[in-house]
């Protein structure tokens, strides 16, 4: 009683600022209490759900397989199948369950191919989870629509393709992802064709998702890509040099020479780099008669394309550039020289004395 | 059924690791499932199975890590198929290197793998 007599007395003659310091301790030791107590509670509650997560897919999991195994030739759905069908059909009503319904079907579903992976779609639209995803479709939050429609991809439902296109163009930019993934992993490079008319733009992240899942295919089988060359739509244009460059599309030549007049430096920069790969001894000619008005960028890849498709005509217009004052243009012209006329390459040793030339040429001499 | 050849399943995924017990049970092969690496490390050494099936990415303890103590800390030469996932070549790669025996990737058809099972335990 005297110890807390004497804080009381301690507290009210202290100064101000001491009495502010005591009072904000209190106030955050409070805070801390109240956020340690919420905390547990959220933590069990959490564990509970798991808990209960766990029972319902354990639940629904031997359903599924007991629906797998259950069928017969005879009949297009057995009589077991059918109690299973109408047991998660019940269960699908509510969120919580249909959740995890889902959640089963398709932890098995990206697992398996073949006739099981058939049936576990059937189960899919006998259960009427289908319906729920098409809903889904109409809604006014976007990461509903975002997820109705990689649900949809995930169960590989292909017949809805008309109520997904009309997203191509949606102005939320995760629907748009989703949409884009939907086409092409069900409808693999036809599924492309949403480039025709694609108006929004493709996100370097979009162009590298859509590419990721267009490598896993078998058939590599890819479509004319010339009218996306030609596309309006500047991201369109870049990601079908992207697609140019990694399937070889020697067919689309022309148009990527085209490209090399394109208004965006970024795009023309892309086109030299794509014809290099493709080794289109066209483009020297056309880059060489306009090397002057070219910028820094595009001079830098007609020379990595001139590594490539390098002629013994060229010598005179290399010869011109081995004292360019950019490095990257100075290393390339003389690598070429190197392999062009070695002893032409050994007499700049002469002509460019100063340090750092020396080791540029002493560099390319020994690698 | 005590005659029955064992296999051990290592998979982290239960809803497969039940779908390929029912499938494998029913060809006549006893199943011991175990969800991670330190499981199936524990059911190897404990019932000396016919053959094991293991995923690569598993907790704890993967699938290589699995290969490897039963090649060289068990030095047993019990045949070993390994699952992976699109993207795990290097990873299949490592496991042939280890001693795996045979490889499925995901997705795969349970069907094929029963003729699988079936080949490297005739």
């Amino acid at each position: 009683m005297y110890s807390y007599q004497h804080f009381i007395d301690y507290f009210k003659n202290a100064p101000a600022i001491i009495q502010v310091v005591w009072v904000m301790i209190v106030l955050f030791m409070v805070i801390i209490i109240i956020l340690i107590i919420y905390l547990k509670l959220l933590r069990s509650r959490l564990r509970k759900n798991e808990k209960i997560v766990a029972q319902y897919q354990n639940e629904y999991e031997s359903n599924l397989i007991t629906y797998l195994y259950s069928g017969n030739e005879e009949e297009e759905i057995s009589a077991e199948q059918q109690l299973i069908v109408e047991k998660l059909k019940s269960c699908v009503p509510d969120k919580f369950k249909r959740r995890v319904v889902v959640s089963t079907l398709l932890r098995l579903r990206n697992e398996i191919s073949g006739e099981m992976a058939e049936s576990i779609q059937k189960l899919y639209f006998q259960t009427g989870l289908i319906n729920y995803a098409l809903s889904s479709l109409k809604s006014k939050k976007w990461y509903v629509v975002a997820k109705g429609i990689r649900e949809l991809a995930q169960f590989h439902v292909k017949e809805v393709n008309d109520q997904i296109v009309i997203h191509v163009n949606n102005p939320n930019k995760e629907i748009r992802k989703e949409v884009q993934l939907y086409l092409v992993t069900l409808f693999h490079f036809e599924g492309l064709k949403f480039l025709d008319v694609l108006q929004t733009q493709l996100s370097e992240w979009d162009q590298i998702q859509l590419l990721e899942v267009l490598q896993r295919f078998d058939e590599q089988e890819i479509p004319n890509i010339n009218p996306w060359l030609k596309s309006k739509n500047d991201s369109v244009v870049i990601f079908a040099i992207k697609l140019a460059k990694i399937y070889n599309q020697f067919e689309a030549k022309d148009t990527l020479l085209d490209l090399l007049e394109h208004r965006h430096k970024k795009i023309r920069v892309e086109a030299i780099q794509v014809l290099s790969h493709l080794q289109v001894y066209e483009a020297k000619e056309v880059l060489k008669n306009k090397f002057n008005e070219l910028s820094l960028e595009e001079q830098i890849a007609f020379f990595k394309l001139l590594e490539n498709v390098f002629e013994s005509s060229d010598e005179s217009f290399l010869q011109e550039h081995i004292q360019h004052k950019n490095f990257e243009i100075k290393v390339s012209a003389l690598k070429i020289f190197k392999l062009l006329n070695i002893e032409k390459f050994h007499s700049f040793k002469r002509l460019l004395s100063a340090p750092k030339d020396a080791e540029i040429i002493e560099f390319i001499e020994n690698n | 059924m005590s005659d029955a050849k064992k296999i051990v399943l290592a998979e982290d995924n239960s809803t497969l690791s039940l779908l390929l017990k029912f499938r494998l049970e029913k060809e006549g092969y006893k199943l011991l499932i175990a969800a991670d690496g330190k499981e199936a490390i524990e059911l190897i050494e404990q019932h000396d199975p016919e053959l094991i099936l293991t995923d690569i990415m598993m907790p704890f303890i993967s699938g290589l890590e699995v290969i490897s103590h039963v090649r060289n800390k068990l030095n047993k030469q019990t045949p070993i198929i390994v699952f992976s996932a699109a993207g795990q070549e290097e990873m299949v790669l490592k496991a042939f290197n280890l001693g795996a025996n045979d490889f499925m990737g995901k997705p795969f058809s349970p069907n094929e793998l029963v003729i699988r099972v079936k080949r490297l335990l005739r």
